[in-house]
């Protein structure tokens, strides 16, 4: 199990290390989708490994279900982006 | 299957079935590249085909641009040393790149032939993966596809066809 954590965990971080190699030639819009990308890719992650909360399987899902928004409408993304950071905020706030 | 109906119809795919593609059909949807033209027929191009698991992990890893878990890539590459030696400056730095350009559409139009969903990829680091597929500097790998068996069939983003086709000549709209 550690084995495939580690394994997994590697992978996630070379993933977000060649995107920051790559996004200063990539469209500007890729920033914010690579990072909820890596968002739902780490959730993921703790899910497959025991780790699971609700709130954060449900971003995930909204996630999931709102990435490719980048490829075909910007603003639909950025509503998208800010929806779910407005999601994070008021979660904060509750477990104050 | 008609060719306008596989240009319509052909998606870009990122989520695949868990289940991989015949050899012989993998070997087809290149042979469906190298039949694509080439500046001054120079044939500079190189496919790498990719279907061990493991293997496709760690390009996924070096590869932001791969999204879902496909079965398979295509790694088309061109022949740089080459490609300079037939074509000059021009057919290495741009001529090479149409040449891909042309041969992967080649490729994914055939693979929707084949009921397989394929997605062009050019988010990748080249040099990562020129290291994991122990491909040599002057062969530079340009573009990625992924192929797998859709698990999707996402809508068509719309076209623009009567803001982009001119007749004889262009016609200014919007000032531009």
């Amino acid at each position: 199990m550690e084995d495939k954590l580690e394994k997994e965990i590697f992978e996630l971080i070379c993933y977000m290390l060649i995107s920051a190699r790559n996004l200063d030639q990539e469209t500007k819009m890729y920033g914010p989708f690579r990072l909820v990308d890596a968002a739902s890719k780490l959730i993921e992650i703790l899910e497959k490994n025991e780790i699971y909360d609700e709130f954060l399987s449900q971003v995930r899902t909204i996630i999931e279900a709102n990435k490719y928004k980048v490829m075909t409408n910007k603003e639909d993304f950025v509503s998208f982006l800010d929806d779910l950071a407005l999601k994070m905020v008021a979660n904060l706030k509750e477990a104050e | 299957m008609r060719v306008f109906e596989a240009i319509k119809g052909r998606r870009s795919i990122r989520k695949f079935e868990d289940r991989s593609i015949e050899k012989k059909i993998l070997h087809k949807l290149v042979e469906a590249g190298v039949w694509a033209p080439t500046g001054g027929n120079s044939q500079t191009w190189v496919f790498i085909i990719v279907t061990d698991s493991d293997r496709i992990r760690k390009i996924k890893a070096v590869s932001p641009g791969i999204l879902g878990i496909p079965s398979a890539l295509v790694v088309v590459c061109q022949d740089k040393e080459l490609a300079y030696k037939k074509g000059g400056e021009l057919g290495r730095d741009v001529s090479s790149i149409m040449d891909v350009a042309m041969a992967s559409q080649n490729i994914m139009l055939q693979a929707y032939n084949e009921k397989i969903g394929s997605c062009p990829v050019l988010s990748f680091y080249k040099k990562g993966v020129q290291t994991l597929l122990n491909i040599p500097e002057w062969i530079v790998p340009e573009l990625l596809i992924s192929l797998g068996y859709p698990a999707e069939l996402p809508k068509p983003p719309k076209r623009k066809f009567g803001e982009v086709c001119f007749f004889e000549e262009y016609k200014c709209a919007n000032g531009r």
